[in-house]
């Protein structure tokens, strides 16, 4: 197995110290560099940078606006892959968008819809197309199958890689009162390309942790280091913190940290 | 019901808390009632931060010298009380949202004299920014209609020259020049919100374009001839503050 790239989401506050940071090979984008943005030429020159943006919800299919967006940002960073999300967080007529992460029900019809709008999409690009799993803290019943099952016979279908985001699965071990190990085990690991570690805090509003722009514990870096040996062909993993409130010290000790544990 | 109607089901019940209240969702039992509440409190508070972060973020700069941050009121009583009735991206719910933050940065003494002016100008990109993203193409119509939702700012100060500065580093913070401006504020269909200076002549089409009068109707209303009223709606309808309408 090669090397794996260990990187960090560019922030755009602390622009500074990531020009001049060492030890980081790469950074994703999650939003288009700012006009403005004077750390950005020395950013640009210095790393990988991985598209990561949201270029729209695959329940549907995207629209020649948003591939044109998402080639043109692909060609902006010479990204090796470009990411998107199992995500379905706005309704179809637009009516309702909740803004932040929410996956699809695990059914028949989605898995037929998200098999061809990731098709149609990649078809589109000229890069390989990596899909994030999102976690859920709640079942709904008009599910039919377990997200693993779902994920594994989406990659079988489309041949797209998987962007294993390891807290995600973390989280959902925890509500469901399961070893995050095992419902790892459930995943279809030998798809993984990219993983993404990070902290997780307690929240208030659902009495229990979430995903937070902290740093990760060693317990976390435990559950990384298990988690890559069963993915041989992962070829990166990212701290996953991206918010106004992260510090430099937390994210290029993470990835310290992170390197260290692998 | 297709799956992706049950997922809009889904979807609504987080984004609208009377919905959620209703028996109408409730005798679904799609999913646990507890689990729901919570993550959907969870994401009011998200949805919320990321616009007050984004909108209020000059009085976010000030809060060095006023010692008030816009976003804590997300962690005040104020807040907790309106989540029974918060539909997210409801214009409703931006307004008694942008309520609380106003109530809680604008100070008695304020640091800077043009405070009001500046809370109220991000209020408004605030509440312009919430409301449907989705209105029929209408672009054959004929009447000229301003976008429901479209504010025209009449303030005391010339904020547009000192919101660049404002997020710059400073160490006193820096003066606007006392001098009445217009200022139009519109979101496109793609949700994008634009600010422009409006002339005389932008605020008085965004008066009278009401959707009833025809093009001639409105030339003759603003005393303009039919090349200006032209020129004036394309760059209004750029920005996303008329459309035209079929007049049905």
């Amino acid at each position: 197995m090669a090397p794996l790239m260990v990187g960090a989401f560019y922030n755009p506050h602390l622009g500074a110290e990531l020009a001049a940071a060492t030890g980081i090979d790469h950074l994703a984008m999650a939003d288009p560099p700012a006009p403005q943005d004077p750390h950005w030429p020395a950013i640009k020159e210095r790393y990988t940078l991985l598209l990561h943006d949201y270029l729209g919800q695959l329940s549907e299919p995207l629209d020649e606006r948003a591939i044109q967006r998402a080639r043109s940002l692909a060609a902006l960073y010479d990204t090796p892959w470009v990411a998107e999300h199992f995500q379905c967080l706005h309704t179809e007529d637009g009516t309702y968008n909740l803004n932040y992460v929410f996956p699809p029900l695990y059914t028949e019809e989605f898995l037929a819809r998200f098999v061809a709008n990731a098709n149609a999409l990649q078809a589109r690009l000229d890069q390989p197309l990596v899909m994030e799993n999102i976690p859920g803290f709640f079942d709904v019943q008009a599910s039919q199958m377990p997200e693993p099952v779902w994920l594994r016979r989406f990659f079988e279908a489309t041949g797209t890689g998987f962007l294993l985001d390891l807290p995600h699965v973390w989280l959902e071990a925890h509500y469901r009162a399961m070893a995050p190990e095992s419902w790892l085990a459930e995943f279809p690991l030998e798809h993984v390309v990219e993983l993404h570690v990070a902290g997780v805090e307690e929240d208030g509003d659902l009495r229990g942790p979430w995903i937070a722009p902290t740093a990760p514990s060693d317990e976390m870096l435990a559950f990384m280091a298990h988690a890559v040996a069963k993915c041989p062909r992962a070829k990166a993993v990212t701290f996953d913190a991206f918010s106004p409130s992260l510090t430099a010290d937390v994210l290029v000790g993470s990835v310290e940290r992170i390197r260290s544990a692998l | 019901m297709s799956d992706r109607a049950v997922q809009d089901d889904v979807i609504r019940a987080l984004a609208d808390a009377p919905y959620r209240a209703s028996a109408a969702w409730r005798c679904r039992a799609l999913a646990d009632p507890e689990r729901v509440e919570r993550f959907a409190r969870f994401l009011a508070r998200h949805f919320y931060y990321e616009r007050i972060v984004h909108f209020f973020k000059y009085s976010r700069a000030l809060a060095r010298v006023t010692g008030r941050r816009p976003e804590a009121v997300l962690r005040q009583p104020g807040f907790d009380a309106l989540l029974p009735a918060v539909v997210l991206g409801s214009r409703a719910s931006a307004r008694a949202v942008c309520r609380l933050v106003v109530d809680h940065v604008r100070a008695s003494d304020p640091a800077v004299p043009y405070q009001d002016d500046l809370l109220r100008y991000e209020e408004a990109m605030m509440v312009v920014e919430a409301g449907p993203r989705v209105w029929p193409e209408t672009v054959t119509g004929t009447s000229p209609e301003v976008v429901a939702g479209t504010a025209l700012l009449e303030l005391d100060y010339d904020l547009p020259q000192v919101l660049g500065r404002l997020l710059q580093s400073w160490t006193s913070p820096p003066e606007a020049p006392r001098q009445r401006t217009t200022v139009l504020v519109a979101r496109s269909r793609h949700g994008r919100v634009a600010v422009a200076r409006a002339d005389g002549v932008v605020a008085s089409v965004v008066q009278l374009a009401d959707g009833t009068r025809t093009m001639d109707d409105l030339a003759r209303a603003a005393g303009l001839r039919p090349g200006e009223l032209e020129a004036t709606l394309q760059g209004l309808t750029e920005i996303g503050a008329v459309r035209f309408s079929t007049g049905s």
